[in-house]
This record gives C-alpha cells, sequence and structure tokens, in this order.
C-alpha cells in the first residue's frame, strides 16, 4: 500500500502530518524507523517489572513520537496510559495497556505493508 | 533563511532518538549537531564542548535527569546566559511553560512538530544570540586593547626613568607587584582603608610611575657610584616633588584617577610614617595608602637586589631590617602586611616575568567580566584557567622529564620531576643565555638540532623526534626528545613555543640510599 493507505490503515492524520513535515519522502522515512523505536518494548517490560517511572517515561516517549509523526490511534492510547502511570496508577494503565499493545501493532503492520 | 553556511552547532536533548532525528532532519544541514538522550549526557556535553553550543533544544521527560534540572545546572553555572534553551515538549500546559520560561528558557516549541516553526524559531533564536555574542566579543576587544595600550604607555614612561638610571627595568616591574601583592593582603586584614580591585589595580599601575621626577635629575648625581653629598643629596631629594609637578601640569586629564593616585605616589613615596621623611614632612595616615605601600615596596625592592654601591640582601634580611626600623619608618599595618605576604612576595620576585604575563589574565576578568553581558569572554578565560589548572595539575603529577618553552618571553617551565634530575628550579628565564644555568645541557649540537627541527616543523605538522648527547649533572647522557611545537591560529600561524618530553638512555640508574 502508499502511503496514504497505510496512514488510513493505522488510524493517522496524513493530513497535518504532510502539513507539517513538508514532504512525503519524510515522512516515509521517519515511519519506518519507527519499526526500530525501543519505547514500546520498554513500556511493556516496565509494566511487568511494576516499574512507575520507566514506563511513564516509555509511554511518553511513545506518545511523543506519535504526535510527531501523526499516529494519531496510538498516541492517544498511549497518552491515556501515560496518564495514568503519572498519577501512579499502575493498575490503571496494565487495564489499558492492551489497546496500546492492539494500536501498537496495527501501526506496525501497517507500515510493513508499505510499498518500497 | 537567515544565516548562511555554516550555522552553528545545536544540542538536541531528547530521549527519543526518533525525536532528535526529526527535529535534525526538520532543521537541516545548515548546523551541526550534538545529541544527548538525557539530562546528564547534555550537562557533560555542555561542560565539555560549552564554547562550542550555540543553542539547545532540550526536552523535559527523560530518564536519568529531566529537562527542568538542566535548566536548573544551566542557570548554577551561568550557561543559561550565554547559550539559549528551546524547550521541545508535549508538557505545554500553561505552568509547565511558565516554569521553563522562569528558568530562563527562550522559547517553547510544543509537539507535534511543525517543519517551519521549528526553523523559524532556531533561526530567530540564532541571529538574536549571535549579535549579541558579536557586541559583547567587540567590547570586551576594546576594553582589553585600551587597558594593553595605557599599561605600555606607563611601562614605556617607566622605563624611560629605569633605562636613564642604569638600572634593568626589573625594579618598576618589582614595584609594581609588590604594591598589588600589598595591597590585596592590606584589604584581606583590615577594612580601614576600602579599596575596591579596580583601585587596586590602579594603584599598581600609577606605582610604575612613582620616579618619574628623577629625569629632572642631572645625570652625574643620578648615575654617581660613590656616596652623595649632603648638597647632592639634597637635589636627589627634589625628584619626587618633580615628578608630583609633572603630572600636575597635565590639567587636561585632571579628573582622571590614575593620575590623580600617581601624583599622590610621586610626590610622597618618599614620606616616613613618623614625619621624617621628605618633602612635606608629613605622617601617619595623613600620607595617602598608595604612597605608603609604593614606599614600601620602593625600599623592600631597593634591599634585595644589587646595587653599584651594594649587594643584595636576601628577602628574610631584608624583611628583618625593615621590621626593626632599620629602613624608614612605617604604618604598622603595612609591615602586618608584610609579615604575612611574606611568601608570595618571595615568589613574585624571583618569578616576575611570568607573574606580569599572567597578570594580563587575572585582572581583566575581575574588573570587567562581572558585567553579565560580558560573559561569553568569560567562559572562555574560565575555561582556560580550567585547562592550566589541569595542566598544571597533571604536570606536578607526572614523573616524567616534561616541558614547555615559550619564545617570548623565553621561559622554560619544568615538571618537578625534571627540575629535580637537572638540579635547577621549575621555571627558568632565559634558558639558551650564556650565563644560564642549563648552558651544559643546551650544550651546541642539541640548540642547533631543536632549532632546525622547529623551523621544519608546521602548525600541520607540529610533531617531531630526535637524539643527541648532552651533558646532565656533569656526566655525559645520550637523550632523545620527544616534541611539538606551538602555534597560535593567526593567517600566517604564529610560532609560540616548543612543549615535550625528555627521555634519558639509557634511564639513569637510582643513586644508592
Amino acid at each position: 500500500m502508499n502511503l496514504i493507505e497505510c496512514y488510513s490503515a493505522l488510524g493517522g492524520n496524513y493530513e497535518d502530518v504532510l502539513r507539517r513535515l513538508t514532504n512525503e519522502r519524510l515522512i516515509k522515512k521517519f515511519a519506518v524507523r519507527f519499526l526500530d523505536d525501543k519505547s514500546y518494548g520498554l513500556l511493556e517490560a516496565s509494566l511487568n517489572e511494576n516499574n512507575v517511572e520507566e514506563a511513564f517515561r516509555a509511554a511518553h516517549t511513545i506518545k511523543g513520537v506519535c504526535a510527531n509523526l501523526g499516529f494519531d490511534k496510538l498516541m492517544h492510547s498511549s497518552a491515556d496510559v501515560t496518564e495514568a502511570l503519572r498519577a501512579g496508577d499502575l493498575d490503571r494503565a496494565k487495564q489499558l495497556f492492551p489497546a496500546v499493545s492492539e494500536d501498537y501493532h496495527l501501526t506496525v503492520d501497517s507500515i510493513k505493508a508499505l510499498d518500497d | 533563511m537567515g544565516l548562511k553556511g555554516n550555522g552553528g552547532k545545536i544540542l538536541i536533548v531528547d530521549d527519543s532518538e526518533m525525536n532528535r532525528a526529526i527535529l535534525s532532519e526538520m532543521i537541516g544541514d545548515k548546523y551541526n549537531f550534538i545529541e544527548a538522550e538525557n539530562g546528564a549526557e547534555a550537562v557533560a556535553v555542555l561542560q565539555h564542548r560549552n564554547a562550542e553550543i550555540s543553542l539547545v533544544l532540550l526536552d523535559i521527560v527523560m530518564p536519568v535527569m529531566n529537562g527542568y534540572d538542566v535548566l536548573e545546572i544551566m542557570n548554577s553555572r551561568r550557561w543559561i546566559d550565554d547559550i539559549p534553551v528551546i524547550m521541545i515538549s508535549e508538557e505545554s500546559t500553561p505552568s509547565n511553560i511558565e516554569r521553563a520560561y522562569d528558568m530562563g528558557a527562550v522559547d517553547f516549541i510544543a509537539r507535534p512538530f511543525d517543519k517551519s516553526i521549528v526553523l523559524r524559531r532556531v533561526v530567530n533564536t540564532f541571529m538574536l544570540y549571535e549579535k549579541q555574542k558579536k557586541l559583547a566579543e567587540l567590547a570586551i576587544s576594546q576594553i582589553y586593547e585600551k587597558k594593553k595600550n595605557s599599561s605600555l604607555m606607563i611601562s614605556i614612561l617607566s622605563h624611560i626613568v629605569e633605562f636613564r638610571n642604569g638600572e634593568s627595568g626589573l625594579h618598576v616591574i618589582h614595584v609594581q607587584n609588590l604594591t598589588e601583592i600589598l595591597l590585596k593582603t592590606l584589604v584581606r586584614i583590615t577594612d580601614k582603608y576600602r579599596l575596591s580591585a579596580a583601585e587596586i589595580t590602579m594603584i599598581s599601575h600609577a606605582s610604575a610611575l612613582h620616579d618619574i621626577g628623577k629625569i629632572t635629575i642631572p645625570d652625574e648625581i643620578l648615575n654617581k657610584p660613590g656616596r652623595l653629598t649632603d648638597e647632592e643629596f639634597a637635589v636627589m631629594k627634589t625628584h619626587s616633588m618633580a615628578g608630583a609637578d609633572m603630572l600636575s601640569q597635565l590639567t587636561f586629564f585632571a579628573d582622571e584617577p590614575l593620575l590623580k593616585t600617581a601624583y599622590e605616589i610621586c610626590r610622597w613615596h618618599h614620606e616616613r610614617f613618623d614625619g621624617r621623611g621628605y618633602p612635606d614632612g608629613i605622617s601617619g595616615d595623613d600620607i595617602p595608602i598608595s604612597a605608603q605601600i609604593v614606599a614600601l615596596a620602593d625600599v623592600y625592592d631597593a634591599l634585595t637586589s644589587d646595587r653599584v654601591y651594594k649587594k643584595a640582601f636576601t628577602h628574610e634580611t631584608a624583611i628583618d631590617m625593615i621590621r626593626e626600623g632599620k629602613c624608614g619608618n612605617f604604618n604598622p599595618l603595612l609591615l602586618e602586611c608584610l609579615s604575612a605576604a611574606a611568601d608570595s612576595i618571595k615568589n613574585i620576585v624571583n618569578s616576575s616575568v611570568q607573574y606580569i604575563l599572567h597578570d594580563y589574565i587575572d585582572d581583566i576578568p575581575g574588573e570587567f567580566f562581572s558585567r553579565s553581558e560580558l560573559t561569553p569572554a568569560k567562559r572562555i578565560f574560565d575555561l582556560l584557567s580550567h585547562e592550566k589548572t589541569v595542566n598544571k595539575f597533571f604536570m606536578n603529577l607526572s614523573k616524567d622529564f616534561l616541558f614547555e618553552y615559550t619564545v617570548t618571553p623565553s621561559v622554560l617551565i619544568l615538571t618537578p620531576a625534571g627540575a629535580r634530575m637537572l638540579g635547577t628550579e621549575q621555571i627558568i628565564v632565559n634558558p639558551f643565555s650564556d650565563n644560564s644555568t642549563l648552558r651544559p645541557v643546551f650544550c651546541e649540537e642539541l640548540h642547533r638540532q631543536l632549532s632546525e627541527k622547529v623551523r621544519e616543523s608546521s602548525p600541520e605538522n607540529p610533531e617531531f623526534e630526535f637524539e643527541c648527547d648532552t651533558v646532565i649533572d656533569g656526566q655525559p647522557r645520550h637523550i632523545r626528545l620527544i616534541c611539538r611545537s606551538t602555534w597560535i591560529n593567526d593567517d600566517p600561524p604564529v610560532y609560540i613555543g616548543v612543549i615535550g618530553k625528555m627521555i634519558f638512555d639509557p634511564e639513569p640508574t637510582p643513586r644508592k640510599e
């Protein structure tokens, strides 16, 4: 699929990201680099280890990167986890995590399906 | 947009590699980037590469050390005064933004990043700070130039007098350094005479003029080898008033503090605390403190120097003679200063050449860099003084024979280990002169090879090595020298001197205890 189809599949806002980053090549370059981002793995591990602070920073980073790339769906679910962790509510963060997980995999799968 | 070519170096601090990449991509390759993934790394970069960084883009939420903590450190070390910080964060609630501004951030860019906004804010901040920096540097260089010129003029004047007197010119330098040390000690031990750092510097400079009245004294009296007759001495004594008169005729500058102080010093540097001096016979604190101090410095240096009519007394003897009242009569507070500062006085007179050199660097930050708009140059001086401390520490620690040689003035500095091996002082002025203690070591062959190698070296290829035979401590030795010539990056480059290491081949066998 092309970039517009990819953004639509992962629940992103292509128009906005195009306005901000100004060109398609750049958007594609960073979208692909998102596959290497370690924050999701760190969030998952930190929640398992009940490390609230580390989990907060990881969720916060996912949220920030998604905001910059216009991955709105994942940005919203990671924002919810971020706020739960900011409040120190680990249980709530764990309850909300499956949504992040689902959106993350959707995002990653969509990017992987991009045409070269 | 805005700056062309090499725009400067930007430190991007964000824990997400992706965000750092997006930012540098947006800002473009007109700038260089250094990346840090948390606050602690950022502080380390700022510490080591401070002068290179023109702008910091700073995230707030980060592991190890967050953005607010970085701002706090930048404040406490005053880096914030000349390195602009733009916050980049999602934490864009009004209270977060306000807190960052309060801590000195110049701008706040919220996520998601928008290329045109990021670029415009970065360029604007850059231009503003660059302009400010250039103005500050201009101001500093003008102040420096002016100060250098006025010191130079004073030195020329005072040396003319000394020259006629058949003396080396060291006397003026000694009096100047002694005056400064005594004044600094005085303000430390009492608050009776309220003197600012600037006034101390000014009095020291003016002290160089204390004997200018001597140009009115006829040669046959001034340079008479034997004792002066009463009539001759009476003529000699007119030099203090004569100097003061010359200065008082400079009506155009009459209000200049330097001139007023020089006048006091010229006129009253032969008064005595008990009132039995000349020309006015005033006593106690009726004699301005500037003149009292210079009088003491003058007597001390006269005692510890060789003169046509006497040999130099040692530092200790001179101090005893002054204290016992054998040479003049001084304010008890000043005698206290003399005792309190005895060690530094001894050192300063021994190494006056070096002292004059560092005087410039020492003096300027104190007086001028207290203004916050002048901090860019202060940062450079801070770094320089830090480098000097580090260098000195490692030199002292090293067991190797390391040396540092500068051409102008011709001074050789050795590690303590090196000085021990040669049995000399650590700082040697004019090491290549015929009467230098190092003459046997710097034999013809060594000197010839060294000069040749230095000539062949260049800023691009400064390093060289050579071997030669010489005599050390009376023993013939084979040595190897590993050297590097040092240069100032002017156009054309200016040769400064040589640093290096001397290796003995074979190593000297340690003496049996």
